[in-house]
Formats: C-alpha cells, structure tokens, sequence
C-alpha cells in the first residue's frame, strides 16, 4: 500500500474505533459517569456479573440473534436456490422485487408494519398478548431473510451450471448434487449471509422496539429505557467484554481458516473454481462446528423453557428503576423469588422489563398486545388507565403492608377512594445548577432558565409534558388547563427560551450537568445527589425547588391484562416490606411514601441530613399542594394538541 | 428411459419448488400482508372508517418557525420535518460514498489477508450495541468532549459540535459507514484488474481509468451502498436525540411520537407516506442506472 493509502485507513479506523476507545476507557471508571473519569476500577464490572437482568438482557439478545440467524439462513438458501431456478422471468422479478422491500423500507416501518399486524391477529384470535419472543423473532427473520439471499444469490449465478449436471450424470440424486457440489461452492455466500444476519439481528434496536413484548426484554430495549434515570458505565462494561469475546472469536477463526481463505478464492475465483470447490474442506468444517454449537444452545434454551411448568409474574417498570444488586445491594427480584419458593414451597418466574416513559408503557398495554400483571406509572397515568378502565381494583386483604404507606399519600387525587393504586416512590421537580458558572442573586425561580444571562447552559426537558410544565409554573397557568390559548402562551415561553437552550435532555442531563457542560437544568430532586456524586472538579452543583413545582408519583397497579392477580398483590406486598423497600428506596433514590423506610433509623443515617432535607421537604399541606400542582390527565383532545405545539417547537 | 427422466426433471423442478415455498409463504405473511396494514390504517380514523385525513394533516399542517432574521413565518410542520430528514440523510450517504469509496477499493486490491483483517475491523463496531456507540460519541462531542480537550492541547481553537446537523450527520455517518464499505468492496474485488491494466495500457490517465472502467463496474455496489445507507438514516430517531442536543427533530422521532401519543393511524399515515417516496425514489435510481449497465444486478 502507499503511505498515503495507509494513512487514509489510519484515519477510517480511528473514526470507526473512537468511541469503542471511549466506552473501554469509561468502563473502567471508577466513578458513575460516562463524561468525568475519576480514576481506574473494575468496579462496574463487578456490578455487571451480579446484574442478572442486564444478563437475562443479553441472553436474551443473543438467543434471539442465534434462532434468527439460523432459521433466516436456511429459509433464505433455500429460498435463493429457488429464485435462481425461476424460469418465469416475472417471478423471478417479482422475488426479487419483494426480497428488496425490507431493505428499502425504513426500520421503523418495518417494525410499525409487523406491530399493527401482529396486534391485529391477536386480537382475531383473541390472544392476551400477541406479543411475544416468538412475534420478535418472526421480525428479526424477516427483516434478517433478504441480507441472506442476497449474499447467496450472487453465488449461485456465478457457479458453473454444469457441475450439478455433471455430478447427476455420474449417478447422484438431486439433492446429493446439491448438497456434494452446489452446497460447498455457495458454501462462502452463506456464511456471510449468517455472520450479517446474526450481526443485525444483535443491533437492531428499531424493529424489537416495536414489537416486543411480554417478559422478552432485549439489550437494545433495557438500555432504551435507561432514559429516564442514566446509562452508568455498567453498559460499556458489558461492551468492552463483548469487543473482547468477539476479537478472540475471531482470531481463532482466523487460525482455524488458513487453508481455505475467502479472499484468495476470489482472486482465483476464475482461474481455478474447480480447484476451490475442493479447497474448501476447512470452511466448511468451521461452518458446520459453528452451526452445530448455535443449534445446541437453541436447543438448550428452548428445553429450559419448556422443561418445567412454573408461575410466571411479569413486571414492568421504569428502567433502572428497582434495586438489581449492583453495589451490594439486594437483587429484589430474585430476593422475591427466593422468598416466594421458602413460603409457599413453590417456584416461580419472574420476568422483568423496563420501559421509557409511561406514554411507551401506555402505547404497548393499550396495543392489547402484552399482558403483564404490575406495572409502575405515574400519577397522571394511572388517573388515565383508570379511567380507561384498564387497571383492576386490588385487593388489600393480600397487601396488609399497606399499613405502612402514609397517612398523607393515601386518597391522593389520582385514586381518591385508595383501590387502585400503591404508592412506589414520589419526588419533586427541582432546578439543578453549577454553582461555579450561576451567581447566587439569580436562583431561587423558574426565571433562572429563561435567563439570557446563561445562554447555551440551559437544558430543558426533552419529554412534552415536563417542558410545558416548566414554562406554566413560570406562568403561573394551572398545569392542568383546558384551555387551548393558555397552552399556546406556554408554547410561546418556550419558543422564547428556544435560542437560550443547549440541548433538549432526558437522562443526557446527567453527563451534560456532571462534565460542565452545561450549567442550568430541571430534572427530579434525586437525580441531583447522582450527579453531585459524579461531578467534575471544576464543578459545584447545587440544588432548589422553586415555588411552585411538579410533585410526582410512581406507584404499582395491576392492570386489567393480569393473568394471576393474586400472584401480583403477593408481590406488591412484598414490595412494601422492610429488606426491599429501603433497598428500592436507596437504589432509586427518591422518596418513599412507605414508613418502613422514612421512619427508619439505618435509611435516615445513610442517606445523611442533607439529602433527607431535599428528598423529604416538610409534609404541612403536601396533599393539597399535590393535588394543585400534580399533572393530572389531560383529556385526548389536548393530548393531541400539546403534541402538535410540541412538535412545531421542535422544528425550529 | 425417456419417461424416467421426466420423472426426474419433475423431481428437480418440485425440488426447487419446495426451496421456494416457506420463503414465498413468509414473504406474503410477513412482508407484504403488513404493509397492507400501514396503509389500512394510513387510511383510518380511530373506529377504522375510512378517511383521508391523516394523510392530509402530513401535507397541510403548520406551525410557525422562526426565521434567521428572527421574524415568524408559518410553515407546513411535517414537510419541513420530512425535508430536514431527507436532507440529512442525503449528505451522510454522500459522504459515506466518498469516505467508503477509497477503502473499498484500497481493500479489494490489498493482499487476501489484509482483505480479511479489514473487513473484521470494519465489522467489530457493529457487534456492539449501537445505542452504546451513539452515547459514547456524545461524549466525544460534547463542548467539553475529548475532542474538544485534545484540541485544546494542541493550541487549536475549540469547536461546537454537539447539537448541531453536524453531530446528527457525524452520528448517522458512523453508524452507517460498514452498510456502504461492504457492497462497494464485494463489487470491486470482484473487478477484473487486467481491465484496468488495459485502460493504463491504452493511455488512459488515473483520472480516466476511474471516471471510465472502475466507476461504471462499480456502480452495482454504489447503488446498493447507498440504498443502505439512506434508508436507516432517514428514519432514524435515536441519533437525532442523543447528537443532536434533542433539537433536530427528524421524521422517525415524529412517527415514534405519534406512536407513544397512541396515534397509531396518523403514525401509520407519515410511514406510509414515507415508504412511498422512497419506494418510488429507488425505483427510479435502478432504472435509471440499470440504463447505464447492461445486465444489472
């Protein structure tokens, strides 16, 4: 190669490698964010192997990516093999014209297209969830199928016709013609078309995100739905080590292959294809050992879901939002698994997963295409379920810890008669700053962040309800108005502030506030005590609630797709006792409704005095306040309308 | 004899058949049949009546938008959205092709080794998960990114990446670059080098050679390189959110909005409308280049 060649490459792969750097360095920080580095750990690490849903996740994702590719690998030889031999020139046009489509159709109508098509079967057969590991490996095939065919295609015309031919002539069967000549001359073809379709299956995040469903949780999905809290460095662990096993894989393969080399095929391709077909004894042994271990652990798999019939509850929650055993904490759902087997002396299954937002929580309960027996919404949202008649009253004889919930979160407007709901946490919108850039005359309001004064440091809400919230408390506009031409003076605020924003965030704010790079931003009180952890030192956050705020709950309801509602009222009861409520409590870090936690003396000290002052502020009239400046659920109508003003500031 | 080998003909000829089968029954229920399903919606209101209206909000509805001199002018929202997407998408693609180009071909003419090293380099990235990928580069660009630090040292002046169409760009060029480096190096390590020693042979000049025998050959896989770049990053709507500070709202980010606002049928009418230009945009590419080719892919 010329050097200017080699220093172009150079800078390819530096290009294609930066990031990877990046998440290795970060994995390795000891601190919990992924823009300060404060020095060398293999904590995370750690925290991975005891992350058993983070490894459920992957599991999951690669059991997935192992049956697609496969199955999409054979069907789509097969299905090659047939194209070619099409006489019929328009057949043959149009295989080929419907092969393409998944390649010319955006992901995301792919996965819409599957989604609205699976719901609807469903609900023709009258299915409780249509949605399902079996609807996301029907996608991941479908969308794997044409990478496949397109890789064996080529091959398969190039291949001289009269091989099989001759091979025929000599006394073999079609399919020992097949298998004898053409198998090993398309052999190069099909194994690119496995590897592809075994690396998009593992990438794809669009596609699952539409239609996943129950209890099946990918590691595109759980990271997705990391937004509301932050990614930790955990995730780039997890990278790191994948970046590794793939590099060992490969240099093995690498060894393995010597004898018979693709590239050098190609290159010999036209002198010498005989010779090749012979040569190529070594391939195909690495693609038969490959395929064999892939068909073992489907098997496996599959055998250990079918194996034993045990009770399965399926969770849904906000993402990061249950203590998982990281930091030696208690891992609550295996703790309620273990729990349940010593109590009731049989075993059970519970499958966990995590969503967004309460609107994609909503999105998929309301598709009727997943059932799951707890879920975690938000005040508003639950007001809305309830209304929708989508949630089922509890039965409080099964949760007797409810005695512990305090007096004043309890008839809270969302559920004022106490059936419906069990209070999970609760917090406070509050105004994060960094002392070191924001002078002390300016805060103690929302004023702060329309402030020209801190231009480009301001980040607000990337998520509708919340950034009108901001402009309305500004405005002092009830929240809750129906009123079309108050909404629009809210957009109006916000497209005042629009010049003055740097970013529109969810979780970015934490690496965003954390690093310095920006200085103002609203996010849920206990989120400040994160990033006051993991500041750089060249940054001095602090924190105040202005006036007037957002108070919001979280709390568990079984909604009214519940396959085992008992099942689930035992869980939420089990929820509220001690061991995993102060762990819930601490992992989450927002305030818990329970006083099993706040009354507790060992939380108290380890939260420290300070972090009690702004996580529980003084309780005088809290219900009242709540319920005046609580989002409450907005009719559809405005709904709509909030995303059209939403969306037409976005486009500026 | 004569009549054993029909009998054997009409064996291979089922033979093939059967190989066909499960692929055109899958293709019809899970390719097809769901498209059908966009546009049913695409045509629905929420009791699935027909209407027209989703369709006509994507054309007709408008917001106002400030304009450089800070003045507001109405605007049609989701055309001005579509376009920003397109636009996007366009110039990534190009300069995938332009990035792409080069070491494809620098790959296709290496030794058979290097050819397999390359091509592993290429595709390690994508092995990890491309959410990780897209969060890390944030943390590149940021205005206190290592970018900006390294840049710093070096006595340069810093720049403002982060939240702009650049960083989207940048983010979408990263993600997508392997969809163009490997149909362009397939087609071009399939070129037959002695057409290229005769073009040199004959006087042909680099410039030459290039514009006449590589580009023309390699034209298959730049089509292919290009409808796999452009589509994901039309619709994408991660990358938007997380380069592009959360203020480049893009086509895909609207659609997914809609979806999590529970507007499936108005989701479905912006898909649908999307699926159809680019249908009809690559369709007219292929046979536009299929003029130029004999044969085709």
């Amino acid at each position: 190669m010329k050097p200017i060649a080699k220093l172009y490459t150079a800078l390819i792969f530096l290009f294609l490698f930066a990031p990877i750097i990046i998440l290795l360095v970060f994995s390795f920080n000891s601190g919990n964010s992924l823009s300060v580095f404060s020095g060398f750990s293999l904590y995370w690490y750690k925290e991975l192997f005891h992350d058993t849903n983070t490894l459920g996740a992957l599991k999951n994702t690669l059991v997935l990516a192992v049956c697609a590719a496969l199955i999409s690998t054979v069907m789509g030889t097969a299905a090659a093999v047939g194209i070619n031999k099409l006489r019929n020139k328009y057949m043959k046009a149009a295989m080929n014209t419907v092969t393409n489509i998944p390649m010319v159709n955006p992901d995301i109508i792919t996965g819409i297209s599957l989604m609205l098509m699976f719901v609807f079967a469903g609900r023709l057969m009258g299915l409780s969830t249509s949605l399902n590991f079996w609807t996301m490996l029907i996608a991941h095939i479908t969308f794997c199928l044409p990478y496949v065919i397109l890789q064996v295609l080529p091959k398969l015309r190039q291949m001289d016709k009269s091989l099989p031919e001759a091979a025929m002539d000599l006394g073999c069967t079609p399919m020992g013609a097949f298998v004898k000549v053409e198998l090993p001359e398309i052999m190069p073809g099909i194994l690119t078309g496995l590897i592809m379709a075994f690396t998009l299956s593992l990438d794809d995040f669009v596609i699952s995100y539409f239609t996943a469903g129950n209890g099946f949780e990918t590691l595109p999905i759980r990271i997705y739905s990391m937004t509301k809290k932050t990614v930790t460095p955990k995730m780039y662990a997890l990278a790191t080590i994948t970046f590794f096993v793939i590099l060992v894989l490969l240099l093995i393969t690498n060894l393995m292959d010597d004898d018979g080399e693709e590239g050098k095929q190609r290159r010999a391709e036209r002198k010498a294809k005989r010779h090749h077909a012979l040569g190529n004894r070594g391939k195909e042994r690495l693609a038969a050992g490959v395929i064999a271990v892939a068909l073992v652990v489907v098997i496996a798999v599959s055998a250990l879901g079918t194996g034993q019939k045990t009770l399965e509850l399926n969770i849904y929650n906000w993402g990061e939002y249950i203590s998982d055993g990281s930091a030696g904490s208690l891992d609550t759902i295996k703790a309620f698994e273990a729990w349940y087997k010593e109590t009731y002396g049989q075993k059970i299954k519970v499958n966990y997963s995590t969503y967004a937002s309460n609107e994609d929580m909503y999105a998929k309960l309301k598709s009727g295409a997943v059932s799951y027996d707890v879920i975690i919404p938000s005040d508003y949202m639950i007001a809305r379920l309830k209304d929708e008649g989508m949630l089922l009253p509890l039965n409080f004889d099964n949760i007797p810890n409810y005695q512990y919930i305090g007096e004043q979160f309890r008839g809270l407007y969302y559920d004022p008669d106490d059936q419906y709901s069990v209070p999970y946490t609760y917090g406070i919108v509050g105004i994060i700053y960094n002392a070191n850039v924001v002078d002390e005359e300016d805060i103690g309001s929302w004023d702060l962040m329309w402030n020209p004064k801190y231009a480009g440091s301001i980040l607000q809400f990337n998520n509708s309800r919340d950034a009108f919230g901001t402009a309305m408390y500004k405005l002092g506009i009830d929240v809750n108005t129906t009123d079309k031409s108050q909404w629009d003076q809210a957009l109006q605020e916000l497209m005042t502030q629009r010049p003055l924003v740097k970013a529109y965030v969810m979780d970015e704010i934490f690496n965003a506030l954390e690093s310095g790079e920006a200085a103002i931003g609203a996010y849920y009180a206990g989120d400040y005590f994160t990033m006051a952890d993991a500041q750089a030192d060249t940054v001095d956050l602090q924190f105040y609630y202005p006036d007037v705020t957002n108070y919001f709950f979280d709390a568990m309801c079984i909604p009214s797709c519940c396959e085992n509602k008992e099942l689930a009222e035992i869980f939420i009861n089990y929820m509220l006792s001690e061991e995993p409520a102060i762990a819930n409590a601490e992992y989450v870090y927002y305030a818990c409704p329970n006083s099993l936690v706040y009354e507790n003396e060992t939380y108290i000290e380890d939260m420290g005095e300070d972090v009690m002052e702004i996580l529980y502020p003084p309780m005088d009239g809290f219900a009242e306040k709540y319920n005046q400046y609580a989002y409450q659920n907005l009719p559809d109508e405005m709904l709509s309308y909030m995303n059209t003003l939403w969306e037409s500031l976005k486009i500026n | 004899m004569k009549n054993n080998l029909t009998r054997e003909e009409k064996r291979i000829a089922w033979a093939d058949h059967a190989a066909l089968g499960p692929y055109s029954l899958w293709a019809l229920l899970f390719i097809l049949v769901p498209l059908v399903f966009v546009a049913y919606y695409a045509f629905t209101d929420n009791s699935f009546n027909f209407t027209l209206e989703n369709i006509q909000r994507f054309f007709t509805a408008t917001s106002s938008m400030a304009q450089d001199d800070g003045s507001m002018r109405e605007v049609r929202t989701y055309l001005v959205i579509f376009w920003r997407s397109l636009k996007l998408a366009i110039i990534s693609t190009i300069i995938c092709l332009v990035l792409a180009y080069p070491l494809a071909y620098i790959m296709a003419r290496a030794e058979a080794k290097v050819q397999k090293t390359f091509m592993t380099i290429i595709m390690i990235p994508m092995w990890m998960n491309f959410l990780i990928r897209t969060y890390a580069w944030m943390t590149i660009l940021q205005d206190t990114g290592i970018l900006n630090n390294f840049l710093t040292a070096l006595h340069l002046p810093a720049v403002h990446i982060i939240g702009t169409e650049a960083a989207v760009v940048i983010g979408m060029v990263y993600d997508y670059f392997p969809y163009m480096v490997l149909p362009l190096y397939s087609i071009m390590a399939k070129m037959d080098i002695k057409l290229i020693e005769a073009a040199r042979d004959l006087g042909c000049s680099n410039a030459g050679v290039l514009r006449r025998v590589i580009w023309p050959l390699s034209l298959p896989g730049v089509i292919n390189g290009i409808t796999m770049v452009l589509i994901p990053s039309i619709s994408t709507f991660y990358i938007s959110q997380k380069l592009g500070d959360g203020k480049f709202f893009l086509i895909g980010d609207a659609i997914e909005g809609q979806y999590v606002a529970n507007n499936l049928h108005f989701a479905a009418a912006m898909a649908f409308i999307l699926m159809v230009v680019l249908l009809v945009c690559m369709g007219l590419m292929r046979v536009l280049t299929n003029r130029h080719m004999e044969g085709g892919v």
